[in-house]
């Protein structure tokens, strides 16, 4: 996981403005889950900006309702909502839900409560099988029985049209996955529950990128792409510790501290 | 009952390409095999699978289908309620969750199959609105004009063969009660099968009969209406007393300055069992044709 890996691809500079506009909407609403949102940045830019997904007409599922400053972020460079609306996240007044709501145009599913958002999108991509729906859960996610329901669903079905992103970040809000509830051979199981499996590096954008157009390609079985990335990628002092999976309003220092880290690994 | 949902169904099925079935492991249970035989591609079997069904009926509907979700209430939403909330209301899709074997009468199956809590739960979902029909016939209207709604939807149904009372003049209106019976001395309100009963008993007593079984919304005005005419009120329920339509009705008369004498029959904060005839269950809790005419002579005597 070469944080120089993206150095040269054309959408790093993307990544770099969303984890800048992640840490100051979560730091200006006081509060916010930065750790997961940091890490998922590159697989929802690779996600948007690849051009392999028309979203008008495909479908992109945040079932980790959590992570959706990232998302906000990126629906404000698309021009889907205005730059000075993340500054209102999480606020009375404001649409951006502290997780992610339907009420934010370019939005299509109400989350925050883990372990649906799979379920939703196999329900959605068998009710519309000209289009590809592409659902992003996270590991901690995978403790919830019901991905496992619907891992089962989406190979009975053969839902070659629905993608899986496992944002694989090997942490939760207290502690590792692996210490709260060992996950085990993740892509082992998903094989053997009849996807398709890739594992990449979910902070290289080509890889993510050439894995998403190899899971496009999949007709008949649905695809899983596991990346494994790092929770609060790019800000030193939060990376892999899991005290970092939401934070509080940082304390002025860390916050240009991190924002001057952010800055500097600007790729 | 199951019967004429399953007919309804077959029909509205025939003439709206659109409408799926969305089923949990319980096909002939439920009465759906018609059903998965004739419109096998808008069948989808989930399984023993109640949280993954909710959300696949609630995907399913996001693209623009016409989705029922069809089990027992004990499992949904027994099992489901927080993905009915988050998938289903939250994302406001009106899928049209179908409970089977709710309340008492589910018999022998006993205390874990007789869901007695589907209302409180259900009402309590913003978005979310609550059905239960008195007979077949009512179902049947009820089904035709569910199928049309934009709303989430709870529909309650029972598991035995049922008397039918529903006049086959009167149709269904969502947000509507119908007075079943005129009468002045007392209203006797509640919904579904227990409710039926009460045509069986024999007084001198004149009693207004209204069934509500479009229990969100609820129909204030006829039932207002009718307790401000007899200004007694026995309301009656094959479900808990906590947060059923009860509770509902004396927190409206509450807020008004209606005077009332007002009891309500059902299930006491306590579990149901197996009984080979699922009315003595009925006379178990107190909700049986005699318990009721007792209740209405203390409430008339006064």
């Amino acid at each position: 996981m070469n944080i120089f890996a993206n150095k040269k691809h054309p959408l790093s500079a993307i990544a770099s403005e969303v984890r800048l506009s992640v840490l100051e909407m979560i730091n200006t609403a006081g509060a916010g889950h930065i750790g997961g949102s940091l890490s998922s940045v590159e697989i929802m830019v690779a996600l948007y900006f690849s051009h392999i997904f028309n979203f008008d007409r495909d479908h992109f599922i945040l079932s980790a309702g959590h992570l959706c400053p990232t998302l906000y972020a990126i629906l404000a460079k698309l021009g889907k909502i205005k730059y000075s609306d993340l500054s209102t996240f999480s606020d009375i007044d404001s649409r951006l839900e502290g997780h992610v709501s339907v009420s934010v145009s370019g939005v299509e599913y109400s989350s925050g409560s883990l372990g649906q958002g799979l379920s939703f999108a196999s329900g959605l991509s068998l009710g519309d099988k000209d289009h590809h729906t592409v659902c992003l859960t996270t590991d901690g996610e995978h403790d919830e029985g019901q991905i496992w329901e619907a891992i089962m669903f989406a190979n009975k079905y053969h839902q070659g049209n629905l993608i899986n992103i496992v944002d694989y970040n090997g942490q939760q809000i207290g502690g590792t996955t692996a210490d709260i509830m060992p996950l085990g051979e993740l892509a082992g199981k998903y094989l053997r529950f009849g996807w398709t499996v890739q594992t990449v590096n979910g902070h290289d954008l080509s890889a993510l990128i050439k894995a998403l157009k190899i899971a496009k390609a999949s007709t008949i079985y649905p695809a899983a792409i596991i990346a494994k990335t790092t929770m609060g990628k790019g800000i030193s002092f939060m990376e892999n510790d899991y005290h970092y999976h939401d934070v509080k309003k940082l304390p002025a220092a860390l916050y240009l501290q991190a924002k001057n880290e952010l800055e500097i690994t600007s790729y | 009952m199951r019967q004429s949902f399953s007919e309804a169904l077959l029909e509205l099925a025939t003439a709206d390409p659109n409408l799926y079935v969305v089923s949990v492991g319980l096909r002939p249970s439920v009465m759906l095999d018609r059903f998965s035989t004739r419109f096998k591609t808008r069948f989808i079997e989930c399984g023993v699978a109640e949280n993954n069904a909710a959300g696949i009926s609630a995907g399913l509907a996001k693209s623009g289908k016409n989705v029922f979700l069809c089990t027992y209430s004990c499992f949904s939403p027994g099992i489901n309620l927080a993905t009915i909330k988050q998938s289903i209301c939250l994302n406001n899709l009106p899928v049209k969750i179908i409970g089977y074997h709710a309340g008492l009468l589910t018999g022998e199956l006993g205390a874990s199959h007789q869901m007695l809590e589907d209302i409180a739960l259900m009402r309590s979902l913003p978005k979310m609105e609550v059905f239960a029909p008195i007979d077949a016939t009512e179902i049947y209207k009820m089904v035709k004009v569910l199928a049309k709604s934009s709303h989430p939807a709870y529909l309650r149904l029972v598991r035995p063969s049922t008397p039918v009372i529903y006049p086959g003049r009167l149709g269904f209106t969502i947000g509507k009660s119908q007075v079943l019976q005129s009468g002045k001395d007392i209203t006797v309100l509640g919904y579904g099968p227990v409710l039926a009963q009460v045509f069986s008993i024999v007084t001198k007593k004149s009693l207004e009969i209204v069934n509500c079984s479009s229990l969100k919304p609820l129909d204030t005005t006829t039932i207002l209406r009718s307790v401000k005419k007899t200004g007694r009120l026995l309301v009656i329920e094959d479900h808990q007393q906590n947060g059923g339509l009860g509770e509902a009705v004396a927190s409206l008369i509450l807020k008004t300055s209606l005077k009332c004498r007002f009891t309500h029959l059902a299930v006491s904060d306590s579990f149901g069992q197996s009984a080979r005839d699922p009315y003595d269950l009925y006379r178990l809790h107190g909700l049986s044709p005699v318990n009721i005419l007792d209740t209405i002579n203390k409430l008339c005597s006064r």
